[in-house]
């Protein structure tokens, strides 16, 4: 009795001819088969979110840095431990264009005068130059804001690490896809 | 070659009040060549680029950069600083060729767009 406009027969009351809806309507779709339809398609989503979260196409390649990079944060950082968080790296997923690449970098480590964020580190794992810039602050700054634009080879991890006057590091990376070598 | 190398600005907010962090804009004409393209007969195009950047605020260092040619063309650098006093604030950019480039905004606690070219 209450069935939605399109389905039915055309002497059915609610019928709606698919030219009126200016879209294609499925004569197959009826309240049942939807709802059938709809709870497989759940039950699908439910069983690939598993298997989602650890593909390597969502995530990007294992964050894990090779023997380059661990030389080069060997040599600026010692045998400091460098821990994930506090630094917010805001970057596209796919660069549109890889001669610039815009990076936003923030921190919400404090910034008093006697406890502030010393500097970002750039960090590109597949550029010629892995360790990219370094950027130097004082707590003259006020905040741990940081805005520019890098070029990258190839599709590669960008890691950030935050150093702070008392030698604390803090790191975050994202992988970044792009499809031009940006060398220029 | 351009002829524009060497051109920049320092962008401050249009409103400063004293004691607010304000957001900073440098932006410099600069080709950042990396060294490893050719032109177009295949002759390798030598290394060019910003090495070190530094920036002074009322005579005193705030911040400095340390780049490699891995910075986009045209060097743009985004960031902070609380605005304490009224004083000039000074950007200087120096390159792998012993080019040296300086350009200052003053930072006023006014309602006007302070903008400053060389």
């Amino acid at each position: 009795m209450n069935a939605p406009p399109g389905t039915g027969g055309p002497d059915s009351l609610y019928f709606v001819s698919p030219q009126a809806l200016r879209c294609p309507v499925r004569d197959s779709l009826t309240r049942r088969t939807f709802l059938k339809s709809s709870a497989l398609a759940l039950a699908a989503l439910a069983a690939s979110a598993g298997t989602a979260a650890a593909s390597p196409l969502l995530r990007g390649p294992d964050n894990e840095p090779d023997e380059d990079v661990k030389t080069v944060l060997r040599e600026r950082f010692g045998t400091r431990p460098i821990r994930e968080g506090h630094v917010t790296l805001d970057v596209p997923d796919v660069a549109p264009d890889s001669r610039e690449v815009p990076l936003l970098i923030e921190s919400d480590l404090p910034m008093t005068a006697d406890d502030y964020v010393k500097g970002f580190h750039i960090i590109v794992d597949h550029n010629p130059d892995i360790y990219l810039a370094g950027f130097n602050f004082t707590s003259a700054i006020g905040a741990a804001t940081l805005d520019t634009r890098i070029k990258m080879r190839r599709s590669s991890h960008i890691r950030i690490i935050a150093e702070t006057s008392k030698g604390e590091l803090w790191s975050t990376s994202r992988f970044v896809y792009t499809s031009l070598n940006g060398c220029v | 070659m351009r002829d524009d190398i060497g051109q920049g600005k320092i962008i401050l907010p249009a409103k400063i009040s004293r004691n607010a962090v304000i957001n900073i804009r440098a932006l410099l004409s600069h080709p950042m060549l990396t060294g490893m393209s050719r032109d177009q007969a295949g002759i390798p195009i030598p290394a060019w680029f910003v090495k070190e950047v530094e920036v002074t605020y009322g005579g005193d260092r705030v911040a400095s950069f340390e780049w490699t040619s891995g910075i986009s063309r045209d060097p743009f650098v985004g960031f902070s600083l609380r605005a304490s006093k009224e004083a000039p604030l000074t950007v200087t950019w120096k390159d792998n060729k012993g080019g040296v480039f300086t350009h200052s905004a003053d930072v006023k606690f006014t309602t006007t767009t302070a903008e400053a070219t060389r």
